[in-house]
């Protein structure tokens, strides 16, 4: 062993001389620059965050968390943040898990569509489902008329609520559980559920010994993903939670830096610490769940149905229908219809009907033009960047697996999980200045909203591309470079052409995120550099709800489009590629 | 003009993989590389095509270096071909793209070639009998097409060397004779040096000039394939490739006496050095006579299965478990008292 080593080390010494600086060493240089950058850009600035919660001008401090956690309004609202995530979590599991249960194992028809209606409510953002279910629900309003009819106080519904935005959280996020569900129950393999029949065991057995212990896993890790999810919102508590006086952490860190008091920000950052261990402990929860899931990976995804609902099933079809139909369509249409009102409280008719809130929004109002060139310069910077950067290092983490490429990714993970209030929080102390004494101008520039989007959503891209590169053998690339192709030419042919329409996916995530995103710029956006989400939010503060429908509608409108693009270019590419 | 390796060594951490291998390919040379899985055989071939950089040793193709420990020529600067297990068949390009492809990048295309690449992608479609199959995509062929578009495309710009992973290994059994033809007739035609990987005796057998039997790491023996099947000098290959029963006992000036049972004496019987040394003779199943009488070495049938055309049985010798093929004209029940007599020396080589 001693002589091995010895030899070993000649060996490296000798390589020295013979080059300057050997190529291995350009790697190891290159892998400890990107990982150092990895670890400023993207943890960083929650330890400045953290430090800042501890320390005041004359050193280290328990003074803020004393201060914050002794008054009563501070427990007032962790008591309603955790009520509202808890709340609205057993409800996306109720919903998800029926959804997914139905959409996999029935033999209920249009499941596609099913699927897409499913979807639809997760694609758009929170505020704006919620701004369209307060023009559902305003006191004139159709659908408020004829609850007044029903028995009981059913017109008294009032969304501005902790209730209300229990169900609008509840409404938003129960796509994830539904979508955990469906994975996992279909990666239950038939044969296993076969072979328990087979052995005796009737139809509730199966369930409760097979289903149920094998799904749990999957759902439980959904359900932890919408509490995340739950934490993180800013939209529907600032929409509903701000004007109906509940306050939850999100929107408490706002109200604190908004409100610029002498410690602001050192009371942020005690509220950030407080609202980012809880999350920490949802994900670090949802990571011990998930991991136990990990031997159902390798089982194919079985999409036949596996039960008939029989003569029941034209009554299921129509009551999903009515459902996706009304929480969906019915308060986005009650949101069209408002748009198009001369101004708030007037009735829709032939008479009132008006395209002027159209006209403000896309020539006369300054702001809101300059809030869809500041979101399109930012959705598509954030996309351009993490479409090159993501899919670079999704390549990596899939041809190279190693513990480094494995902690990059989760590196690269954990802004994303944090929520996007803390993060915002975090990005204002690590870019005021970087260095001590060093303020490059970034913070009130549209230059830290890009930074902070890329730090944010990257991940996302890593995701979507590494899902599009484990797809393509190695064996292609190597047949490539086999024929004589390597470098630019083998990403031109081969590569680009079999993982574009994947990748594309997650960059098209990113960039209908980073377009429609509220919670960062509202804490990070400054005058002049205004994003739509924040816009939207400004119109409705201030009463102008017709300015915010019609908005809101334009963007609904542009989301649909460029979603119906991307189904275009898919369902092309299968046709010409084909199902391998 | 050989391909050449010379001590090549590779280590996965601290298990090696291929140990301290010496091999020479002749130019046009089908060199068959035969062994069980984990034998080594595909880090050989990954070696030859540059995916893996030895340990140990070099590797020379066509007289140039292209593999030492601290060099090693990227794939695409080698001149190389290859037939990979899954096709890797590009699924975004036509049949006549994939041949198109080497024909526009690979190093050592000749200038003939470079002048007329459309030509020769028909050149090798015909080969293959593909012609009217140009424009189509991958998903619209079948295995075996798909495995023929793999071969020529391997083909297409006629390199030195052609490299194949376990071609067959995902076709069902007829197509795999059928291919078995195929690949025999491109090597005629061609007369490329080709490393052939494979775990299919009978596709060694069948279609190579010389076989190398790999074992953990390292060869158990080179040779012709009358030589690995007639003559195996170690035990792994006389099992692997001939499925040899290994009769223990001693050998005389006379003969073999199996079991050292003096009353027995197998004359006129040879075997390799090396089991004559160790006392054992390597019985293929084939080369055992079954008589239900007489002077031979005293078993009883375990199992029986039939064949057609002949039965296979297990038969246990004295705690051996045995397999003979013998004719199926006349089956015997289990659990029937035999006499195994091998046969005739002229027979057994």
């Amino acid at each position: 062993m001693q002589d091995l080593k010895r030899t070993e080390q000649k060996g490296t010494a000798a390589r020295l001389s013979s080059f300057s600086i050997h190529p291995i060493w350009w790697r190891k240089i290159f892998i400890a620059v990107s990982l150092g950058l990895l670890l400023l850009v993207f943890v960083l600035p929650i330890g400045r965050l953290i430090w800042l919660s501890f320390t005041e001008e004359t050193g280290g401090t328990l003074r803020h968390y004393l201060q914050v956690l002794s008054e009563a309004g501070t427990w007032h609202v962790i008591s309603n943040t955790l009520w509202m995530a808890a709340g609205s979590t057993i409800m996306a599991l109720i919903l998800g898990v029926l959804a997914g249960w139905l959409v996999t194992y029935s033999d209920i028809r249009a499941k596609p569509w099913i699927h897409v209606m499913v979807m639809l409510l997760f694609i758009i953002p929170s505020y704006i489902v919620t701004l369209s279910w307060t023009q559902l629900l305003r006191s004139s309003s159709w659908f408020s008329n004829m609850l007044a009819w029903l028995p009981g106080n059913a017109a008294t519904l009032d969304l501005y609520t902790l209730p209300g935005m229990i169900f609008m959280l509840g409404l938003s996020h129960y796509p994830l559980v539904y979508l955990f569900t469906v994975a996992v129950l279909r990666k239950i393999p038939q044969e296993l559920l076969w072979a328990a029949r087979a052995s005796g065991a009737g139809s509730m057995t199966v369930f409760r010994k097979l289903t149920l212990p094998l799904a749990l896993p999957g759902i439980a890790g959904g359900g932890l993903l919408a509490f995340l999810a739950n934490l993180d919102n800013f939209g529907i508590p600032a929409f509903l939670g701000i004007p109906g006086d509940i306050t939850v952490l999100s929107t408490a860190i706002y109200q604190e830096v908004a409100g610029y008091g002498p410690s602001a920000f050192s009371r942020a950052a005690v509220l950030s610490v407080i609202l980012g261990v809880i999350a920490l402990a949802g994900t670090v929860l949802q990571w011990l769940v998930l991991r136990k899931s990990k031997q159902l990976e390798t089982a194919h995804e079985d999409t036949r149905p596996r039960f008939s609902l029989g003569s029941w099933r034209l009554l299921v079809e129509m009551a999903v229908w009515s459902f996706l139909l009304f929480i969906s369509f019915v308060p986005l249409a009650s949101m069209v219809s408002s748009s198009f009102l001369p101004a708030y409280g007037v009735d829709l008719s032939w008479d009132t009907i008006t395209g002027a809130n159209y006209h403000f929004i896309l020539f006369e109002n300054e702001k809101a033009q300059g809030a869809i060139g500041n979101s399109l310069v930012l959705a598509l910077t954030t996309a351009g960047t993490a479409l090159i950067l993501g899919t670079m290092v999704a390549y990596y983490r899939v041809r190279r697996p190693s513990s480094l490429t494995r902690s990059v990714e989760i590196v690269i993970g954990v802004p994303y999980a944090l929520p996007g209030m803390v993060l915002a929080l975090a990005m204002i102390f690590a870019w005021m200045e970087p260095i001590p004494g060093w303020n490059p101008g970034i913070y009130g520039t549209i230059g830290i909203l890009i930074i902070a989007y890329v730090t944010r959503f990257m991940i996302l891209q890593v995701r979507g591309s590494i899902t599009a590169l484990m797809q393509v053998d190695p064996s292609m690339e190597e047949a490539s470079h086999i024929f004589g192709a390597k470098g630019w030419s083998k990403w031109r042919k081969i590569m680009l052409p079999l993982i574009l329409p994947g990748v594309l996916s997650g960059t098209l995530l990113v960039f209908l995120t980073s377009f429609t995103e509220l919670t960062v710029s509202s804490l990070l956006m400054s005058t002049g550099n205004e994003t739509i989400g924040v816009t939207i939010f400004d119109f409705e503060q201030a009463g102008y709800t017709q300015y915010s429908t019609a908005f809101s509608t334009i963007i609904v409108f542009l989301m649909l489009m460029s979603l119906l693009v991307l189904l275009l270019v898919h369902n092309y590419w299968k046709k010409k590629v084909g199902n391998q | 003009m050989t391909t050449t390796l010379r001590e090549v060594t590779k280590l996965f951490g601290s298990t090696a993989a291929l140990s301290s291998i010496d091999l020479e390919v002749k130019d046009g040379e089908f060199i068959a590389v035969l062994g069980p899985s984990g034998c080594g055989k595909t880090t050989l071939l990954r070696l030859l095509a540059g995916f893996e950089t030895p340990t140990t040793g070099k590797i020379e193709i066509d007289g140039v270096e292209t593999a030492t420990p601290v060099h090693v020529t990227p794939p695409e600067k080698r001149n190389i071909g290859m037939v990979f297990q899954s096709f890797a068949l590009w699924p975004h390009m036509k049949v006549k793209e994939q041949l198109r492809f080497p024909l526009e990048h690979h190093k050592y295309l000749s200038k003939e070639l470079h002048q007329r690449k459309k030509e020769r992608v028909s050149e090798v479609l015909q080969m293959v009998g593909l012609q009217e199959y140009a424009d189509r995509m991958p998903n619209e062929l079948s295995g075996g097409q798909k495995q023929r578009v793999a071969l020529a495309r391997a083909i297409a710009a006629q390199p030195f060397l052609l490299l194949m992973d376990e071609p067959l290994s995902s076709l069902d059994a007829e197509l795999r004779l059928d291919m078995r033809k195929e690949i025999q007739t491109i090597h005629r035609k061609t007369k490329t040096s080709i490393v052939y990987v494979t775990h299919d005796q009978s596709e060694a057998l069948a279609m190579a000039d010389r076989i190398i039997v790999m074992n953990q790491g390292t060869i158990e023996q080179i040779g012709k394939p009358r030589e690995i099947y007639n003559t195996p000098r170690t035990e792994f290959v006389a099992t692997f490739v001939g499925k040899a029963n290994m009769v223990p006992g001693t050998w005389s000036a006379e003969g073999f006496s199996p079991f050292s049972d003096p009353s027995l004496l197998w004359s006129s019987i040879q075997t390799a050095s090396p089991f004559m040394k160790n006392g054992t003779l390597p019985v293929r199943p084939e080369q055992f006579q079954l008589n239900q009488e007489g002077n031979g070495l005293e078993g009883q049938i375990l199992h029986s299965q039939y064949q057609g055309k002949e039965i296979h049985y297990l038969v246990d010798v004295k705690g051996h478990q045995w397999t003979v093929h013998a004719p199926a004209h006349n089956p015997l029940p289990i659990g029937t008292q035999v006499f195994l007599v091998p046969v005739t020396t002229r027979e057994l080589s």
